[in-house]
């Protein structure tokens, strides 16, 4: 077990490395899930295309294709930046993709009388949106979303193979160092687990506290 | 019918056409920042045909074709070990009784929340110390199979639990055995219930085969590597097996839509398919 | 959903793990993990028709049960330009290791014969140990540690990591240079630990593959990349803007590995080596693959039984 205490300090920062690359890209992920979801039941027939063809894209090619073509391709195109803030923009806008569908099922989960009555009240598309639905829309998809939030801290380990050094790769090196396999990738598991915990919790109470009953 | 279609009134002729302006000048601004991409991609050389033409030549697409058919075997064995393993843990969680359900129970929360990498690492770099050391394909399917199998798990015990429990119980009273009324009766339901989330299940596990690249073993984007490593053109091989992999999964999830539309329209199919007796189905 | 701690439930799934593990492991397909690597040798020059084939076989050997077989089973790699490389279009491996394991099948079986399983470099001592490989030619270093798991007949290659940046790079030119800078180096290479020793401070990035590190270099993702002395020399022939700081710094006497405790083979692989180094074959093999992007005379082999761990 001293493999561990040895190296607390990699596997630390490792483990600060994961919850920040998951809470920027479930931030991210968030903010371009409910865009590309308002952009696909919006009155404007190109955004509904590029909504679709958005969450199509990125939902067909591996996240590990996405990160590997991106480090190397942006600074091809011009567009320079870090290793870490290029995993975070790729899982956001990869996870956006999947927060897209979950937002979008929670919309069309709101009653239609909810529509209508905003409507009638005179209020614009945005402001039905934003004021009406999405409220009551993203109360109903609290427990997807805390599947996303899982499925983002597991999907950051594939950083990993894109040189960042998040909690898989961290308990990788301390391995090629100290060739002790079993305890050194038992503990990032228990690692993820309780990060996974952690989410599992805040979902459940968020759910509790947001849970519309019908 | 969908209800955000509700959100707006049907636009006229003044929201037709300020909607037709904001399109032609949101177009025009995409295709310019397109435009500057792919200029900057030309500056850089990226777009020079020499570092192209090896992808219109037929070896390197035999090549990866050849990666693509270990990408579908690896992922169809996984998915049919997976998806017999979720069945079993499904059942397994239903199950009355505490000593399956519990370890059954265990084993999807903990396997859903370690990330395929780490199993892949486990079973890549732990697993051969202890005299284990699988066949590269194995390395690959084993740790993917192991994670999906909790997630397929959770699909077939939504679609179980989504089954009346009077079918269940329909099943006892004709004097099935718990086992046979579940096998006969209650799985095929379930199964037909959760097929779209099946489908898009198995593209997410494809897409997980592309973990391959870790494992060396010689799936898609695996050979992609050993091509960059061979033509030393990186980006242009990598675009080209993304493109592969879009055409693949698009095709799959085009599929699962599919039924997932024809599920919508016949609500009464599962219910008639229990007792094909009484009334043939298509 | 309960979520439980689960801790008290580890054990429980982990050997459920194990034992689909197992159930798996048992079957025997090994899909794609070998490919074809027979026939004639992938370079410019037929290198296995005039190679020597040993006069006669000690009965019961190791090497009797592999020409019996018709085929030596290699571990090596697939993504090795110059020394394990295979080529797309022709399905070859290429290169120095891939050319000597052929030439070492033709010595025991009569004919270049060679079955290529791609193996990840901590997997092979027990791909060797449990029989899986006949033989490793994937630039196995021979240290002492290894030793204690494999024998290494050899060294037949003796190479090491040199540092690599973009051309004009000035302030780098020896490893205590390092300091404090950015390093790339590739995933699970010995070049991570041979870097902290040198620079202990310098950051290390890592990338899965040759041609990543090479972009990300240039790219300015990390001032320098360290790498193996022939793999970099192939990169910067046909790279002009990546250019070699200085000599190697360090030694990495390249074994070939085999069963541990099998000192019949392991004899028996030295006597072939004398053998070519003897009559010029080493230096023709050595000719068509690095010496395609080296200039000069192939350089003198080292002697066999010099590194410690292959006495």
């Amino acid at each position: 077990m001293n493999v561990i205490t040895d190296h607390l300090p990699e596997f630390g920062s490792g483990l600060l490395l994961t919850v920040e690359l998951t809470l920027l890209s479930l931030a991210g992920a968030l903010v371009a899930g409910i865009v590309v979801a308002a952009m696909r039941v919006s009155p404007v027939g190109v955004l509904r295309a590029a909504g679709m063809a958005y969450v199509e894209t990125l939902q067909n090619i591996p996240l590990l294709v996405w990160l590997v073509l991106a480090v190397f391709g942006l600074p091809e195109i011009g567009v320079k930046a870090g290793l870490f803030t290029t995993a975070v923009v790729v899982i956001s806008l990869y996870q956006g993709a999947y927060t897209a569908e979950a937002v979008r099922s929670g919309i069309n989960a709101v009653p239609a009388g909810q529509g209508e009555a905003a409507r009638a009240l005179g209020l614009t598309f945005t402001q039905s949106l934003r004021l009406v639905i999405l409220p009551q829309a993203l109360r109903t998809v609290v427990q997807p979303l805390g599947n996303i939030a899982i499925m983002t801290l597991m999907n950051t380990a594939l950083a990993a193979a894109v040189g960042v050094v998040e909690l898989t790769a961290a308990a990788n090196r301390v391995n090629l160092a100290e060739a002790q396999p079993i305890w050194i990738f038992v503990a990032a598991g228990l690692a993820y687990m309780a990060l996974s915990g952690v989410v599992g919790l805040a979902t459940g109470t968020l759910e509790r506290k947001l849970a519309i009953l019908r | 019918m969908s209800a955000s279609r509700l959100l707006f009134d049907e636009p006229g002729p003044r929201a037709r056409r300020r909607i037709r302006i904001a399109t032609v000048l949101a177009v025009v601004a995409a295709l310019a920042l397109v435009g500057l991409a792919l200029r900057q991609f030309a500056d850089n050389g990226q777009l020079a045909a020499e570092r192209w033409r090896p992808y219109g030549t037929w070896p390197m697409w035999r090549y990866l074709l050849e990666g693509l058919r270990s990408t579908l075997a690896a992922a169809a064995v996984s998915i049919a070990i997976s998806a017999a393993a979720g069945v079993a843990l499904a059942l397994g969680r239903l199950s009355p009784s505490r000593w399956l359900r519990l370890p059954c129970a265990a084993y999807v929360e903990i396997v859903r929340t370690v990330p395929a990498l780490l199993l892949v690492y486990i079973v890549l770099f732990a697993l051969p110390r202890y005299g284990l050391d699988l066949p590269l394909f194995w390395k690959l399917v084993v740790p993917l199979s192991v994670s999906n199998a909790a997630a397929f798990a959770e699909i077939f015990r939504a679609g179980i639990r989504s089954v009346e429990r009077g079918q269940l119980e329909a099943g006892l009273a004709l004097g099935l055995t718990r086992g046979r009324a579940m096998r006969l009766v209650v799985l095929p339901q379930a199964a037909r219930r959760v097929l779209p989330s099946l489908v898009s299940q198995s593209a997410g596990l494809l897409k997980d085969t592309s973990l391959g690249y870790v494992v060396s073993f010689a799936e898609l984007l695996y050979s992609g590597k050993v091509l960059a490593n061979y033509n030393h053109l990186l980006i242009q091989t990598y675009l080209v097996v993304a493109l592969v992999y879009l055409v693949i999964n698009a095709t799959l999830s085009k599929v699962a839509r599919t039924l997932e539309a024809r599920q919508r329209t016949r609500p009464s199919r599962a219910v008639a398919d229990a007792v094909p007796a009484a009334q043939p189905t298509t | 959903m309960v979520r439980t701690p689960a801790t008290r439930w580890a054990t429980a799934a982990a050997a459920a793990a194990l034992a689909l593990a197992g159930l798996t492991a048992c079957s025997s397909d090994d899909g794609g993990s070998a490919v074809p690597g027979g026939g004639p040798a992938g370079g410019k020059e037929d290198l296995a028709a005039a190679a020597p084939v040993a006069a006669s076989l000690p009965a019961g050997s190791t090497m009797e049960k592999i020409k019996k077989r018709g085929e030596l089973i290699v571990g090596g790699s697939l993504d090795a330009p110059l020394l394990s490389q295979q080529n797309p279009a022709t399905k070859q491996v290429e290169g120095l290791d891939a050319d000597f394991g052929r030439l070492l099948a033709k010595y025991i079986i009569g004919k270049p014969n060679v079955k290529i399983v791609n193996s990840a470099s901590e997997t092979r001592e027990a791909l060797l140990s449990n029989g899986t490989v006949d033989v490793v030619f994937q630039t196995y270093s021979i240290t002492p540690e290894r030793a204690k798991q494999v024998a290494f007949a050899g060294p037949y290659y003796s190479s090491g990591l040199v540092i690599a940046t973009k051309k004009g790079e000035t302030g780098i030119a020896t490893p205590a240079d390092l300091k404090g800078k950015t390093v790339i180096a590739g995933a699970n290479t010995p070049a991570i630990p041979a870097i902290k020793k040198a620079a202990p401070d310098a950051k290390i990035v890592t990338f899965g593959s040759d041609p990543e590190c090479v972009q990300a270099l240039k790219q300015g993702r990390g001032q320098a990349y360290v790498q193996d002395e022939a793999l970099l020399l192939a990169t910067a022939k046909q790279d002009p803007t990546i250019q070699i700081q200085g000599k190697p710094f360090t030694s990495d006497p390249y074994g070939i590995g085999l069963k541990h405790g099998d000192a019949q083979m392991k004899t028996f692989v030295n006597d072939w080596l004398k053998q070519i180094q003897a009559s010029g074959l080493w230096a023709k093999t050595w000719k068509n693959s690095i010496g395609t992007v080296v200039q000069g005379e192939a350089p003198q082999p080292p002697a066999l039984g010099s590194a410690p761990g292959s006495e």
